[in-house]
């Protein structure tokens, strides 16, 4: 008796259990890929030292478990909203499309080429090697923000199934960044 | 008391009514101390010799129980009976010290020590230097101590920190949090804590057993920690062995007694502290070889014996920053009595090319600033505090088919967090699963740590795959994991708190406290029935003011059902039965969950705008006027 978890790539349901909030009026934010990083910041920082449970630890347990729950929620959103993968997909969850869909679509052959040609190079490189490791981050780098670039413009016009193509670019890209980030360890 | 009582936003309220009274306990491994913070100064409660350290040491003889200095007299003639160090055991499984020859472990299954005094286990051992602590601090306080912080390494995992909770428990102690040793020496530091500019800081701490390094960003009054490291079986400890094992190499000792051992142990870390100072030391030996003798020990001797150890720090500090994507830090504290091996400081600065900060006592820094978020916690202010994010220090996740593990939770989160999964069935016609929850940053199973099993059953038969299972992992602010696991389309629900699976459960607490730890029975009724009622009196009193505040958030119908509720707990309280008045504690206290998060949903708006709920009122007013 094993679990066995259905197949959705990177990142799956992100979101399932949170509450129904919406993350982008709960940071009072305007809904897209691009966020005001600095109003974020600030609108965290506001929510958590009001609502964390260190605000609760003199009350009685079940308001200290509402303040845990809700301060959960606060940290989910704040993850997601301030990380470009988790906020892509979120963008797309939220327009209803069906990532498990667009996943078995797939991202296209010519995306495809490049992404096992990088990562062939990667492999092939000594893990010692930093200036080569570095170079290659850069390149990597410059692909994963031209994706990030196309998805923010295939939301900003509704294609959705355009965008959830490019999300899926940015997952196997940003994969592939923290791989080649040299490592001393 | 008001039910989620919203704080206005930059407007410190001075609590009404009598000063509470919080203290920070640093439970080291060495070492443990109790502080007060008064509103004003932070004071090290020392014993009536004048001693702030207590060692963290107990002896379960033919004297009695005997807690720390006076209990490591024994350490030589009755080792067995003498436990040091128990804090590294603290949640742990027993496979993991059958060969440690520095214990005496007892017969069975569990993780006790063997002493005359009957089988004693880490919590217990823990528990008893908390009281010790405990009766030490009460005749210096002008009142009954309502609550403690006590610290914890930041790399400590679920069951470790479910057992100092539970040791906290046996001791009597209520605990406000448990709060990450690093956190606690940049809260006494209190460095740049309301800068605008954010800052960061490293703090490397080196124990008697644990050593943590950590990344904390300070800004405008939040302390965030981006990432822990370290290892909870290195400290300060092994410098001693490793001395200990070159004086015992340098008579030629081969198969030496426990006695001798001990005695070699106290040798080296009295020369360890004096070459802080000096060079060089002579170190009588007699009391290890057959003819009298005396070793010279040298500095430069010491430094190379820790120089392996010394590297193990600073490569977790590597990785500590290149986990958080960090290249350099703003500043670095220097925490634990062994960072005062000039080696250690050496190292340090040049890892992190920055002189370390030492003005506090790094053996005190941690309880210190303990005392200070305890001070705050126990209700003595509120509003214009420093906040406190931790992050759970390893990822939690489950067992998937093939021995796989799913990580839920990734490393370095922030804490409380709730995160959810979906999951289905494996085969055809699979009516139950177990879920097993594990712990560890590994693919496999085997390589992590098993936490918890527990089943899901009930689920109808239905082809492989077709079931939808959801299962949340919570972590409260405590790093304290809760799992539940529901049938998305019958509902069938299972969930459980993990539980240390090495520690004690409910039952066993309860009997321990029952047997008079120190309390006789009549005085442990008296105290539940007083906490119970305090509990109740609190909710019910929170609850009216609510409804009072924004009773239009609830139907009629919610509001009949929520007062007949709040009239039930009223009657039960005037009992003396404990469990029932919790119990119609918890049912009230669940019916006005919902309510309670309208309220806050009703709050955040105003939160977030910066306006006070105050100035929300009175605009509302403004608009009906006409």
């Amino acid at each position: 008796m094993r679990l066995w978890r259905e197949f959705y790539g990177l990142n799956v349901n992100a979101t399932a259990g949170a509450t129904a909030r919406d993350y982008f009026s709960l940071f009072q934010l305007e809904p897209g890929f691009s966020v005001d990083e600095a109003a974020l910041e600030r609108a965290y920082h506001s929510l958590l030292s009001q609502f964390h449970p260190d605000r609760y630890a003199g009350k009685a347990q079940f308001e200290q478990r509402v303040a845990a729950q809700f301060c959960a929620d606060i940290n989910s959103g704040y993850r997601v909203l301030s990380d470009e993968v988790l906020r892509a997909e979120y963008l797309l969850t939220r327009a209803g499309v069906n990532l498990a869909k667009a996943e078995r679509e797939g991202v296209g052959a010519a995306f495809l080429m490049t992404q096992i040609m990088l990562r062939e190079r990667l492999e092939e490189m000594s893990p010692s090697d930093g200036q080569a490791r570095e170079a290659l981050t850069e390149e990597i780098r410059g692909y994963y923000q031209a994706s990030c670039g196309e998805f923010a413009a295939a939301a900003g016009k509704v294609a959705w199934s355009e965008a959830a193509r490019h999300w899926q670019e940015m997952c196997f890209l940003s994969k592939l960044l923290d791989d080649a980030r040299p490592r001393s360890y | 008391m008001v039910l989620l009582q919203i704080a206005e936003p930059g407007a410190p309220t001075e609590v009404q009514g009598e000063r509470q009274i919080g203290v920070g306990i640093d439970l080291g491994t060495t070492n443990s101390l109790i502080a007060h913070f008064d509103g004003t100064d932070v004071r090290v409660l020392k014993d009536e010799s004048g001693q702030a350290s207590l060692p963290s040491v107990v002896y379960y003889g033919a004297k009695g129980t005997v807690v720390g200095a006076a209990a490591e007299t024994y350490a030589s003639s009755e080792p067995a009976n003498t436990i040091a160090s128990a804090k590294r055991m603290l949640g742990r499984a027993r496979a993991e010290f059958e060969d440690d020859p520095y214990v005496t472990l007892a017969e069975g299954e569990g993780l006790a020590f063997n002493t005359d005094a009957g089988n004693k286990t880490p919590v217990e051992v823990s528990s008893a230097i908390l009281n010790e602590l405990k009766l030490r601090a009460e005749p210096q306080l002008t009142g009954p101590i309502a609550g403690a912080v006590i610290t914890v390494p930041a790399y400590f995992d679920d069951a470790q920190r479910q057992a100092t909770r539970q040791a906290a428990e046996l001791a009597g102690v209520k605990v406000l949090r448990l709060l990450n040793e690093p956190t606690a020496a940049a809260v006494a530091y209190g460095l740049d804590e309301h800068a605008e500019e954010s800052s960061l800081l490293a703090v490397y701490d080196l124990g008697g057993g644990t050593f943590d390094i950590s990344l904390l960003r300070m800004r405008a009054g939040l302390f965030e920690v981006l990432a822990t490291g370290g290892d909870s079986a290195l400290g300060g400890d092994d410098f001693d062995r490793a001395l200990a094992a070159y004086l015992m190499e340098q008579v030629a000792l081969d198969a030496p007694s426990p006695v001798q051992r001990r005695i070699a142990l106290t040798l080296a870390r009295e020369a360890k502290e004096a070459l802080s100072e000096v060079e060089s030391v002579s170190v009588d030996v007699s009391a290890l070889s057959a003819r009298s003798e005396q070793i010279k020990v040298s500095r430069s001797t010491l430094d190379g014996l820790l120089a392996p150890f010394i590297e193990r720090t600073l490569s977790a500090c590597r990785m500590t920053l290149e986990d958080a994507g960090v290249k350099t830090v703003d500043r670095v504290v220097l925490v634990g009595g062994s960072t005062r091996t000039p080696a250690v400081r050496q190292a340090v600065a040049t890892c992190f090319d920055r002189e370390p900060l030492c003005s506090l006592d790094p053996d005190q820094v941690v309880a210190m600033g303990a005392a200070r978020q305890a001070d705050i916690l126990v209700g003595n202010r509120q509003g214009d505090e420093a906040l406190l994010l931790d992050v759970i220090p390893l990822s939690l996740g489950l067992e998937t088919y093939g021995g796989l593990v799913e990580r839920i939770i990734d490393r370095n989160s922030t804490i409380p967090v709730a995160r959810a999964q979906e999951f289905t069935t494996a085969r055809d016609g699979q009516t139950g699963l177990v879920v097993n929850v594990v712990q560890g940053e590994r693919e496999r199973v085997e390589d992590c740590r098993s936490l918890a099993h527990f089943e899901l059953t009930g689920i109808p038969p239905m082809v492989a795959g077709a079931a939808r299972i959801e299962v949340t992992f919570r972590v409260d602010a405590d790093g304290i994991l809760e799992v539940s696991a529901v049938e998305q389309q019958t509902g069938a629900r299972s969930e459980i708190v993990v539980k240390p699976a090495f520690g004690l459960d409910e039952g066993q607490i309860t009997e321990m406290l029952k047997a008079g730890y120190e309390h006789a029975s009549e005085d442990m009724l008296a105290r539940k029935i007083g906490e119970a009622r305090v509990e109740a009196e609190a909710l019910l009193a929170g609850l009216q003011a609510a409804l009072a505040a924004d009773g239009d958030l609830l139907s009629a119908e919610e509001t009949t059902e929520l007062q007949r509720d709040m009239t039930a707990l009223e009657t039960v309280m005037k009992k003396s039965q404990p469990d029932e008045i919790r119990a119609a504690t918890d049912v009230l206290g669940r019916a006005s969950e919902a309510f309670a998060a309208r309220r806050m949903d009703r709050s955040i708006q105003a939160a977030l705008q910066g306006v006070s709920l105050t100035d929300l009122e009175s605009a509302e007013v403004e608009e009906n006027t006409p």
